[in-house]
């Protein structure tokens, strides 16, 4: 009895293979827990002083006197020991009319319009008062009120401070001074440069708008209204970035979108504390759930449709002064293969453009790992004429599969990064050329098998027809993974990666909604609009998994939906 | 109902053909599976009822409301043995067929570490990561079985499958307490019922039915075309006659000739979510017994697992070990939960 039990006794190296069993993920959560807590505090760290520096800003602020005094002399002077050094900085000074009361006014060179200020601010201070005589002007009140009317600008604001006309006079205000007036008067005199609204580079559509954003944000969110009329669509203003302050606006269409949803995106986006935004790509990454994941939360667009059809789903939208990029919020994994061109073509192309998508998705992912693995492992399981010519062909290669796929793979994503840096003209070229001319050359060197640069080659295609640029890059990242764990495993290393993606991908969030519904959990309404897109007449209703207040799309079912949704909100 | 049709799914597919055939030794083991199913089906149905006696509370919780304090600690303690001694089993059966057809020469350490990994990476994500996992698997596995399963019918032949009853009832009967080891899975039913919403709660026993018939239908389907193909003695001489059922045919002109390997993703896949279910629910017990938080217990089970994995000699001390985990389950779930449900009826009407 005893001596039967004691054969079954593991081996001492069984219980030492048990415990790194134990410790080697143990080690990794603790790395990852110390990561993300070191992360936390700093974070708390941070805005602790952040308060403190605001405190002690308003305490400096209460002590030395900001106001204007109200004399001429001294407050343009001021003005000057402020902006002076700046040599873009103009001042120009000048008498009302034929009076002598002064006045002068401060801009900058380039950001404010020149013909504005030469036609509706010097022009009419100076020759509409021309026959006025000074005392018109010197009761005190009267002076501003004139001087309001008489200038014909669209905006124009009073300020009292120092700072505060500082900082209006850099962002392209007019300021007028005027000898007798307590306040400053800015006149919003705007014009920076911009360009022209063109089609964007990076999502270009065969059918649909040839319209992308530009790098002005008032530009941005007109082309969100030129959509059509809607009073729903709210455009919030934020301000982000601690010494450089930059615009930022939240759109969402206000009784579609769940409120849960705006509120999380502005707490996160109040959350940030950084100096200077120069992108959206420094929100996107700032404001992400999980920022080891190599999947994006957070997807970027240069198109108005695509931007404005997300906020009809009920997602909200955040756009950035300075960039053509505007973020949507939440992401799911499906988003990310799809094409607003999806939409505008008819139900069945577009449906099987889709599946071709999700097959190229799939191919981009797995097909060099399933070439290492049949070669190095499981030769039997392919059809004997293929193995026996995968075998031929691969006779003069003195590497094995991996390191044969790897040469390739790397060759081929440097000529891909190098594409992109070339200019224009050369880069497809200088592409195509390096491609062929490599792989050509590596075959007939006895570096790769043929078959392995059609592999290559297939794969390489495939991570192109992703409409996403980010999740081609993440597909082709995570494909090395796959490639090393076939290496070690075979095919059982494939399946392990595949179950190790879909553990990630299940505990994934964006913003609250599991990334990858509306896969799962199973919502048969939302599949609709999946991996195949139904006829336009089938799609009634919103995506569920957003929670949208209001759910459906079309008119037919509305009055019986709306009921039930109240209810199921009360639940 | 995902959870279950997966947790049911799992080495039962590969072994279940010639486990049952041993014992009936007729045709007629199809029979006996159906017949196994519906058993599986009555305990089921027990479990959730006794699971909706206490609708907010996990099996660990209540079982001591029912049978006191120490009793009902001795039986969570039973149970969490159960799960995480199944889960050691699964492993240890997955690291067997895979060195056996993929991997050969691979040691087994190496196979199962990196299995046990990824399984842990998942359920630190919680029962809902569980769930979503196994709702992405699940269509998967059936589109792959069953295109796999019909394209095996060109070998099928319907002698094989005849006589019906030709031996009369009894072997048939024989049949059935192997066959419902293979439907072991409702029992996780102690515990979900807690994680259902609400509204659904009211639902579980359909949930249960259905559950249960999925698989059910994979096993008939299994057993039928492994019998029509290798007959009645071709499936006793082979110690995994699914497998070799894919093996013995070739269809070519397509990109694959041989389709071991369809079955064989399809089924790692279904012994992970066996393994990460019954791993998740002895760690949730663990923790709900000792009332802290379930990481300990998470990283703490692991290595006890891959001891445990390791244990058995060689494949036939597994299957063994695989039929003595069965018995246990038959008691720990079978009478059990009746027992449970009565004494629970009983103090609820003196209440």
């Amino acid at each position: 009895m005893w001596e039967n039990l004691i054969s079954y006794m593991p081996h001492w190296q069984v219980f030492m293979q048990g415990f790194v069993a134990f410790i080697i993920p143990f080690l990794i959560f603790k790395l990852f827990n110390g990561l993300l807590l070191e992360k936390k505090k700093n974070g708390k760290i941070e805005m602790k002083e952040y308060t403190n520096q605001q405190e002690s800003d308003q305490q400096f602020s209460q002590e030395t006197v900001d106001q204007f005094i109200g004399d001429f002399n001294k407050d343009f002077e001021r003005m000057k020991k402020e902006l002076g050094h700046n040599w873009d900085v103009h001042f120009r000074e000048f008498q009302i009319g034929a009076t002598d009361i002064r006045a002068a006014i401060i801009f900058l060179d380039g950001l404010a319009d020149t013909e504005q200020i030469n036609k509706h601010i010097l022009n009419s201070i100076m020759e509409r008062f021309s026959n006025t005589s000074a005392s018109f002007f010197t009761e005190g009140d009267k002076l501003q009120s004139i001087m309001k009317n008489n200038i014909s600008i669209r905006d124009v604001l009073e300020e009292s401070t120092v700072q505060g006309t500082v900082g209006k006079v850099l962002t392209g205000y007019t300021a007028l001074f005027v000898d007798g007036m307590p306040n400053a008067l800015m006149l919003c005199t705007i014009n920076g440069k911009t360009r022209n609204i063109e089609e964007p580079i990076s999502e270009a559509v065969v059918r649909g708008p040839r319209v992308g954003f530009t790098e002005k944000l008032s530009d941005n969110t007109a082309l969100l209204r030129q959509q059509g009329e809607n009073q729903q669509l709210s455009i919030l203003q934020m301000e982000v970035g601690k010494r450089v302050k930059k615009r930022l606006v939240i759109a969402y269409m206000d009784e579609i979108v769940d409120p849960e949803l705006v509120e999380e995106v502005k707490k996160r986006i109040q959350k940030i504390d950084l100096d200077n935004l120069l992108e959206s790509g420094y929100i996107e990454q700032l404001i992400e759930d999980n920022y080891l994941s190599p999947f994006t939360q957070v997807q970027n667009t240069e198109r108005p449709d695509r931007v404005y059809g997300a906020l009809m789903e009920g997602r909200v939208a955040i756009l950035l002064d300075g960039t053509p990029f505007a973020l949507i919020v939440p992401v799911t994994i499906n988003m990310l293969l799809q094409s607003p061109e999806d939409y505008y073509e008819r139900w069945l192309p577009s449906s099987l453009i889709r599946l071709l998508r999700y097959l190229a998705a799939g191919i981009t992912l797995f097909a060099p790992s399933l070439y290492i693995a049949f070669v190095s492992f499981h030769q039997g399981l392919i059809p004997t004429k293929l193995a026996l010519s995968m075998m031929a062909t691969r006779e003069g290669v003195p590497f094995p599969a991996l390191i044969e796929a790897l040469i390739m793979e790397v060759a081929i994503e440097i000529l891909r990064e190098a594409g992109l840096r070339l200019p224009k003209p050369i880069g497809p070229t200088m592409g195509i050329v390096g491609g062929l001319v490599i792989g050509e050359a590596a075959v007939q060197a006895g570096i790769v098998s043929p078959i392995m640069v059609i592999v290559v080659a297939l794969t390489a295609i495939s991570s192109f027809a992703i409409p996403q640029y980010n999740a081609g890059i993440t597909l082709r990242m995570l494909r090395f993974v796959a490639m090393i764990s076939a290496a070690l495993f075979g095919l059982y290393g494939i399946i392990l990666f595949f179950l190790f993606l879909c553990s990630h991908l299940v505990k994934l969030k964006s913003f609250g909604v599991p990334y990858v519904s509306p896969t799962v959990p199973y919502r048969v309404g939302d599949w609709k609009d999946f991996m195949v897109r139904m006829p336009l007449m089938t799609m009634k209703r919103r995506p569920k998994l957003l929670q949208p207040k209001d759910s459906v799309r079309k008119g037919e079912i509305r009055g019986k939906e709306n009921y039930s949704h109240d209810h199921q909100s009360k639940r | 109902m995902v959870i279950i049709i997966n947790y049911i799914l799992a080495t039962g597919i590969l072994t279940l053909p010639r486990a049952s055939v041993e014992k009936v030794k007729t045709p007629d083991v199809w029979i006996s599976v159906f017949l196994g199913g519906i058993v599986a089906m009555i305990a089921g149905v027990i479990i959730v009822k006794l699971s909706q006696q206490y609708p907010d509370k996990t099996f660990y919780q209540y079982n001591q409301d029912i049978v006191g304090k120490w009793l009902g600690w001795l039986i969570s303690l039973f149970v969490i043995v159960y799960f995480f001694t199944i889960s050691a089993f699964e492993v240890r059966i997955m690291a067997e067929v895979t060195s056996l057809f993929l991997l050969e020469g691979t040691p087994t350490w190496a196979i199962i570490l990196p299995f046990l990994w990824v399984g842990l990476y998942l359920i630190s994500g919680g029962i809902n990561s569980i769930g979503r996992l196994f709702e992405i698997i699940f269509p998967i596995t059936f589109v792959i079985f069953l295109l796999v399963a019909f394209l095996s019918i060109g070998i099928f032949e319907i002698d094989n499958l005849r006589p019906v009853l030709g031996l009369g009832v009894m072997p048939m009967l024989k049949g059935i307490k192997t066959a419902t080891l293979a439907f072991l899975g409702p029992e996780i039913m102690l515990l979900l019922v807690a994680f259902m919403y609400p509204s659904d709660k009211k639902k579980a026993v359909k949930v249960v039915l259905v559950g249960i018939a999925i698989p059910l239908l994979f096993y008939v389907i299994t057993v039928v075309m492994v019998i029509g193909a290798l007959s009645i003695e071709g499936v006793m001489t082979r110690t995994w006659p699914t497998i070799e059922l894919m093996r013995s045919f070739e269809i070519p002109g397509l990109i694959f000739e041989r389709f071991e390997s369809f079955l064989l993703v399809i089924w790692i896949m279904q012994i992970f979510a066996t393994f990460t279910i019954t791993y998740y629910a002895a760690a949730l017990g663990l923790a709900q017994l000792f009332k802290k938080s379930m990481h300990p217990f998470l990283y703490g089970l692991l290595p006890i697992i891959y001891i445990i994995a390791m244990t058995p000699k060689n494949i036939n001390d597994l299957f063994k070990f695989g039929d003595n985990i069965g018995h246990a389950a038959l008691f720990l779930f079978g009478a059990l939960p009746i027992t449970l449900l009565l004494i629970s009826k009983l103090k609820g009407n003196k209440a």
